[in-house]
């Protein structure tokens, strides 16, 4: 079986029980086909960089998914014909990433970034010139 | 020693700039994931453009697979597309 990554957002009125709803009847639909969801993380109402389907704000959750791909396929269909669901994506990735994923640590890692002194792209403006040459008269 | 210090010393340029390696090789180097946008944060401009690799001195393996992430991020809405 393949593996995937899955995300979709849904829209920003239904209520985060009815998007818990929502995960556990594609999970359904995910058993039934043969597969199996090895996690499900719920990254709450987020903002949007941009307007979809005139919305602001989607409510995120994240799904590895290993099944075969009729069932993922059937899985997509029911969520284009859901009013619900903004946008989904599915990505085939080699291995799924166990823990929680990048969305759900970045407040930790705002300390562990001591290794870049110049912030982002510090090292786009000034120039380095390397060490002085020594001076001859 | 003298003189091979002097062939070094002119050969240097003025404002040479220290050569630039790639973030994402090497021991330890990040993971490129659509999901970080904190990352992937620093590779697009204030309009939100991917910023070309002579820039970020990103190789070009990699640039490809920053591309396919920031364009990932931009799809789910994590990202934008265009900032006004």
């Amino acid at each position: 079986m393949a593996l995937y990554e899955h995300i979709f957002l849904a829209r920003q009125d239904v209520s985060p029980t009815q998007v818990e709803e929502m995960t556990a009847a594609l999970t359904g639909v995910i058993t039934e086909g043969g597969g199996k969801v090895t996690k499900n993380e719920y990254w709450g109402l987020k903002s949007l960089s941009y307007r979809i389907k005139k919305n602001r704000k989607a409510h995120y959750t994240l799904l590895n998914i290993d099944a075969p791909h009729q069932a993922v396929a059937e899985m997509e269909r029911q969520m284009g014909i859901n009013e619900d669901i903004l946008r989904f994506m599915t990505i085939r990735v080699d291995e799924l990433e166990e823990g929680p994923s990048a969305m759900m640590q970045k407040r930790d890692r705002d300390d562990d970034r001591g290794d870049r002194p110049g912030g982002p792209r510090g090292d786009r403006g000034g120039f380095d010139r390397g060490s002085r040459p020594p001076r001859r008269f | 020693m003298a003189i091979k210090d002097l062939t070094t010393s002119t050969a240097r340029r003025p404002f040479q700039r220290r050569r630039k390696t790639c973030p994402f090789s090497g021991p330890n180097a990040p993971k490129i994931d659509y999901k970080d946008v904190r990352l992937l944060q620093r590779y697009v401009s204030e309009r939100g453009k991917i910023v070309p690799s002579r820039i970020t001195a990103v190789s070009a393996l990699k640039q490809r697979e920053l591309a396919k992430a920031i364009k990932r991020a931009r799809f789910i809405g994590i990202m934008p597309y265009a900032v006004q």
